[in-house]
């Protein structure tokens, strides 16, 4: 059963089920698009049944050709990473087309941009192919070109269009970036693919740069600069304050999820494509990152709109995600992964908030508000603990991801990746995010009603509670058994970190996710040394070459050849699954040590 | 009941928040307020007779943490929640619990003029819930957890008059000032799980911060890494001086007084504030691996315990004073924990939970019978309509003035102020280059307690004694028309003048303080007899430090101490009995400029306010226009005005076909690709 296209699509068709309806007819179009936003999160619930946690590799995967003669297919799969994410992005979908619903100006074609909006997220987060994947990446301007344009506030074409064309010109470096690498696969290989698991392979064993290396740098800032515009990292995040301010409610809620295609991204390509280049670009990937931290909390507390300082805010909050997944460590990048979920829900939550703010008074400017406590006690209350959410408290989801982000950036800089100063920074952000929450909060709420217009202003609905309580259940959920969340991602989050990190021979790959990580260890903890004692003592090399393979694979000896055998397989049974955790801090495996150096082995199998 | 139940500490609080939070103002109306307060009263009771129990079958295997279930799990790394119960523990548990009744029902009282009533228990019962997680948690990240959950529970109740927006400012610089110190104790963790995760055979299951598997691998690693000990040491201090109010963190402790009084009693003086010591006390491990640590911390808790004396004198509000007054006393704990006299601070912490809450419960009374006016130039001859407040109140001066004859008796504040200042003179741990701070930090603490005894003569005095009744003199409003915010129902529900008459409280809130006055006056000779409390608290001796006398040899500590107490009290008698001076009356211009310099805290809060709030905005509103605006955004704006104005150049390609862009967006492709074609090139030779 093709899982993945349904869900991608299920969508576009709620869309095109709406084209069929007649515009006046608001109810039903209100209900088809409802509709399709809950059917597309019900099924994506689905994956997780279908998930397996302990896989790195591609799961649910399709592949049909699509442009054969250029190698580019119709390619996607779901791993830990992009899981959540998408599970992220149907429930926000819900999200954003229920506060939506009072639209009164051509609701069916809002709806419609909301659904094809959805649908190339879903892509984006899915595609394994590095040219559907920027199909997908493109396909999100226009429906938000649209929003903004048609549904925005006072200066919406302006913000339009420079949203469109900002986003563009990022992305036209990465479009370049993957042409270069599929030239260079063409020049290894002899075949043309865009294919990502064929490629990572060929990273993997070093093939793809062993001539090309000193070009990394500039293919790898290809792709950085498309996605550190998109996540929005500091300096290139100046689009960001005007969309939010002249986007429709909806649009800033789903723009919370897109600017996750820029993280996300980072994890997907930058990571296991570009080892070498990624070693020497840390220290100043970390650095935008805490400066943006640092820098959106500060400007973020001298905007006189709601708006424009939540999107400041998400410039801060999105640099701990950009500092975790830059760490390249366990607990940073898991964190990284994890805070991108949380920045979603608590972000969303007070653009809702807001959004319902904006309904009611038709402003989201500070100066028109103050004292609503008293008058909207509901409103207040949702927002205080969406705020603590955003302030990272512990209890709360975003206090599990920003502190394990600190801890995996501290314990980098510690091992002298970068510098502590960035750190100390960093971690400095979040006395500043306190400021600027809790003086929003007091600006808002706190006082006397100060403007009469103000004094009648309605408390929340019971469905607009209803709505804001769904992703409240989140932030302390996320909070309180962040297991639940992160359990599915540590796999994929372990391995990707291998990509990046390990030596060449050394990384694992997409294409054997039959390899336990732990062959590829290099910087953690082994947990089974007895179990892993047969590799530590001879060496990877005579145990691979003498397991039989299993599947045929035309290249000989991958690495996955070995995996099966039945040698390994009886005496590292757990590898992967940890029966009792009793590790060995220290006793790590050293590939590159003595004994344990590995003779290369064969290529890795190309498909 | 074993110590495995002592999750039940835990269950009661919760069940009692929900409660309140859920189900708070339909109970009110339904079954009224009382059953409200009871309601919120009984989970506390409960947590104090489940934690008193346990306290009781406390015997061996003390520290054997109890999890409960999996909390963050994940890149090698695993912080369960669990608890641990060990002396340490469990004597924070029955001070929160047991002080915590008390307040909790004297605010029953209290508070029941006011509404949202249930907001209020909701915000207090949440508190005693993190309050016990931080003293309670296993490890260091649920002692963060509490930590930060005090702070927010704290901001809540700064800012429960919300409609105040100076409240609601002081619950913001609470939160904050708090937060600069999370900052530093966050960084304290990471160090620690860095350092613990690259030293080899350490932890093996990744319990990091669970305290029963990282304090003795933090002994090993650091005894490697002594710079590392002073680092850890110093971020965790830099947490305990912003929770504990120490300088010059202290700066939001004298404004959080804007949240009701038995706030003030529960949270900024008996529990919350003395956080800072419980943590030090943890890991006093570290400390005692750093002298210069330990040095810095006792300079710090002297200073801040000298400064804060000083600016007591300049206060007119009653609960002002008594919030420096706490501040003092805190640096008088941090003078303890530095010198190596651990378990002195924790013993100060305990009879100043007793005494202070007793002041506070007891400034509350008064306040409550002055219609909610807190300045003490306004009070006078008070003890005849208040009796039991204060006779009560007087035995709280007392001892936290630290009245005793030695070998005889004294008050609760006697015993561990003794031990406190013998701890700083009999040792010689905290110094650096061989200069002995500690000990100087002692004599300065001696000098500390005599201005401890005369403020707080002052404090009784301006109060009950004289024969003046000042407010007698407030002119009557002419018209008692209503006012223009009837709904306004907060602490100046009405205003104190010339007719008032001050009734003594109700029993809900005048029994709080006589328990506490009978454990003032008691608690410290109970505990200290036969050094009780110093076996309880630290059965062994400690694994660095060995044996931390606090008799110093050669020094009538006992002696100075008395005459320290009792001069100081007579000082004040000799100043304040005939009634308020004339240079410290309403009107401020008569003060001597050292009494005003001592109001506005030497100016220090105003400069860090100035440098802080203004400046910091300053700074962000600039990077904002200039940086933001000007430079960045002006460079895309600008791209984009070029683009246009070459656009107006070359009109004549604007010609409206849209394959005509097409054609020109290829172009730059090419270019592009011609570029990265060429860096390729160039990288494969």
């Amino acid at each position: 059963m093709n899982l993945l296209s349904i869900i991608i699509f299920l969508p576009l068709l709620g869309a095109l089920a709406l084209l069929a309806l007649p515009e006046r007819k608001t109810k039903t179009i209100q209900q088809v698009s409802m509709l399709t936003a809950l059917l597309t999160f019900v099924t994506s619930l689905g994956l997780l049944l279908k998930f397996d946690g302990e896989s790195y590799g591609f799961q649910l995967v399709e592949r049909y050709q699509w442009i054969a003669p250029l190698g580019i297919g119709y390619k996607v799969g779901l791993d830990g990473i992009s899981l959540m994410l998408v599970l992220l992005t149907t429930l926000l979908s819900i999200v954003a087309i229920g506060c939506s619903m009072k639209i009164d100006q051509r609701l069916r074609a809002f709806m419609i941009c909301v659904l094809i909006l959805e649908t190339a997220m879903l892509g984006t987060f899915l595609s394994t192919d590095l040219v559907l994947f920027f199909v997908f990446f493109e396909l999100t301007l226009i429906p938000m070109w649209l929003l903004i344009n048609i549904w925005g506030g006072k200066n919406r074409a302006h913000a339009a269009n420079k949203f469109l064309i900002y986003t563009f010109a990022g992305s036209i470096f990465m479009l370049i970036g993957i042409i270069s690498l599929g030239y260079l696969y063409f020049k290894t290989t002899g075949r043309l693919s865009f294919d990502l698991v064929d490629i990572q392979a060929q990273v993997a064993n070093g093939k793809l740069w062993a001539t090309a290396i000193a070009a990394q740098p500039y293919i790898f800032w290809a792709f950085a600069i498309a996605f550190l515009v998109k996540s929005p990292g500091f300096p290139f995040h100046t689009w960001m304050p005007d969309t939010y301010a002249e986007s429709p409610i909806a649009g800033v809620i789903l723009s919370s999820v897109m600017v996750k295609m820029g993280t996300f991204g980072f994890l997907r390509f930058c990571l296991p494509l570009f080892p070498e280049a990624l070693k020497s670009q840390v220290p100043l990937l970390v650095a935008l990152a805490a400066i943006g931290i640092v820098y959106g909390a500060a400007v973020a507390a001298v905007q006189p709109d709601m708006r424009r300082m939540m999107a400041y805010s998400s410039l801060s909050h999105m640099g701990f995600v950009l500092l975790g997944i830059f760490s390249l460590t366990r607990m940073g990048v898991l964190g990284g992964v994890y805070q991108q979920l949380n920045h979603g829900i608590s972000a969303s939550i007070l653009f809702l908030l807001v959004g319902y703010l904006a309904q009611r008074r038709g402003s989201t400017m500070f100066s028109d508000f103050g004292g609503l406590k008293a008058q909207t006690p509901i409103l207040a209350a949702i927002f205080l603990l969406g705020m603590l959410s955003s302030v990272g408290l512990p209890g709360t989801n975003g206090f599990v991801g920003e502190f394990l982000v600190l801890l995996g950036s501290f314990q980098a800089a510690y091992a002298d990746q970068f510098s502590i100063g960035v750190v100390v920074l960093a971690a400095f952000g979040v006395v500043l995010t306190a400021v600027y929450l809790l003086y929003m909060f007091q600006r808002i709420f706190y006082g006397k009603i100060t403007n009469p217009e103000n004094a009648n202003l309605a408390d929340l609905s019971r469905s607009e509670v209803a709505l804001a309580g769904v992703l409240i259940v989140f932030i302390f959920w996320g909070g309180l058994v962040p297991n639940s969340f992160m359990k599915p991602m540590k796999v994929s989050v372990d391995a990707t970190i291998l990509m990046a990190k390990g030596m060449v021979d050394h990384r694992p790959h997409w294409d054997s996710p039959e390899t336990p990580l732990e062959y590829y260890n290099l910087q953690k903890p082994i947990r089974h040394v007895e179990a892993l004692k047969p590799i530590i003592r001879n060496g990877p090399k005579p145990f691979l070459m003498a397991a039989p393979p299993q599947t045929p694979s035309p290249a000989g000896m991958g690495i996955r050849a070995g995996s099966g055998a039945p040698k390994p397989a009886a005496a590292a049974p757990a590898d992967s699954k940890p029966v009792a955790p009793k590790p060995a801090l220290g006793s790590r495996l050293a590939p590159r040590s003595g004994s344990a150096t590995p003779a290369k082995p064969a290529p890795g199998g190309t498909r | 009941m074993t110590y495995e139940s002592i999750w039940l500490v835990l269950l009661f609080p919760v069940l009692g928040f929900l409660t309140q939070a859920l189900l708070g103002t339909r109970i009110e109306k339904a079954l009224g307020r009382r059953v409200l307060g009871f309601l919120a009263v009984l989970p506390i009771v409960l947590s104090f007779a489940v934690g008193l129990v346990i306290t009781l079958g406390l015997k061996g295997d003390r520290s054997a943490p109890v999890t409960i279930c999996e909390w963050i799990t994940g890149g090698g790394l695993s912080i369960p929640f669990e608890l641990v119960v060990d002396p340490l523990s469990m004597t924070m548990v029955l001070i929160i619990t047991g002080v915590g009744a008390l307040i909790h029902l004297y605010a029953t009282g209290y508070m029941n003029e006011e509404r949202e009533f249930a907001r209020f228990f909701t915000y207090m019962n949440l508190f005693i819930l993190a309050m016990l997680i931080l003293v309670l948690g296993g490890n260091l990240l649920l002692l963060y957890v509490g930590w930060e959950g005090v702070g927010l529970c704290s901001y809540l109740l700064i800012g429960f008059w919300y409609k105040d927006l100076a409240n609601a400012k002081a619950a913001n610089k609470a939160f904050i000032v708090n937060r600069i110190g999370d900052w530093g104790l966050s960084l304290g963790l990471m160090l620690i799980v860095a350092l613990l995760m690259s030293s080899k055979g350490a932890i093996l299951d990744g319990r990091f911060l669970s305290y029963d598997t990282m304090l003795p691998a933090l002994k090993t690693v650091l005894a490697a890494h002594p710079a590392m000990a002073t680092a850890i040491a110093l971020l965790l201090f830099v947490g305990a001086a912003g929770k504990s109010a120490q300088f010059p963190l202290y700066l939001w402790l004298p404004d959080a007084m804007a949240g009701p009084t038995p706030v003030s009693a529960l949270i900024h003086a008996a529990t919350m504030v003395t956080s800072g010591v419980v943590l030090l006390n943890r890991m006093h491990i570290v400390f005692e691996m750093s002298p210069v640590a330990s040095a810095v911390v006792c300079v710090i808790g002297a200073f801040t315990a000298l400064f804060a004396a000083l600016i007591a004198f300049g206060q007119s509000d009653i609960k002002k004073v008594l919030a420096y007054s706490t501040v003092s006393q805190l640096g008088f704990m941090f003078i303890a924990c530095g010198a190596g006299a651990y378990w002195a601070g924790m013993f100060h912490v305990t009879t100043h939970a007793f005494f202070k809450a007793l002041l506070f419960l007891g400034a509350g009374a008064v306040i409550h019978a002055m219609a909610h006016n807190q300045d003490m130039r306004n009070y006078g001859n008070l003890r005849k309509y208040l009796p039991i407040t204060f006779w009560t109140m007087v035995i709280g001066t007392l001892a936290i003035c630290a009245v005793g004859i030695p070998g005889v008796f004294g008050f609760a504040g006697f015993y561990s102020k003794e031990a406190i200042l013998g701890g700083a003179l009999a040792n010689t741990h905290a110094q650096i280059n061989g200069v002995q701070l500690g000990q100087i930090a002692g004599w300065v603490g001696l000098g500390v307690a005599a201005l401890t005894s005369i403020y707080m003569t002052r404090l009784t005095c301006l109060t009950f004694l004289g024969k003046e009744e000042r407010w007698r003199s407030i002119p009557a409003p002419v018209v008692d028309a209503h006012h223009d915010d009837a709904d306004h129902h907060d602490e100046a529900h009405h205003e104190l003048d010339e007719r008032h008459t001050p009734h003594e409280v109700p029993v809900s809130m005048w029994l709080p303080l006589v328990v506490l006055a009978v454990l003032s006056i008691g608690s410290g000779f109970v505990l200290a007899k036969g050094g009780a409390f110093e076996k309880w608290l630290y059965p062994t001796a400690l694994p660095v430090l060995g044996e931390v006398s606090t008799e110093p040899s050669g020094i009538p500590l006992a002696m100075y101490s008395m005459i320290a107490a009792l001069g100081g009290i007579a000082l004040g008698l000799v100043f304040y009995l005939k009634g308020l001076p004339k240079n410290q009356g309403l009107d401020e211009s008569k003060w001597t400029g050292l009494r005003r310099a001592e109001r506005d805290q030497f100016g220090f809060d105003n400069a860090m306010t100035i440098a802080a709030v203004e400046g910091g905005g300053d700074i962000a509103r600039g990077l904002w226009k200039w940086c933001d605006d000007g430079l960045m955004n002006g460079f895309v704006e600008g791209l984009g005005k070029l683009s246009g104005g070459m656009g107006d150049l070359m009109k004549r390609w604007q010609t409206g076909y849209v394959r005509l862009y097409a054609l020109m967006m290829l172009l730059g492709l090419v270019g592009l690709i011609g570029f990265f074609a060429l860096a390729i090139q160039r990288g494969v030779h």
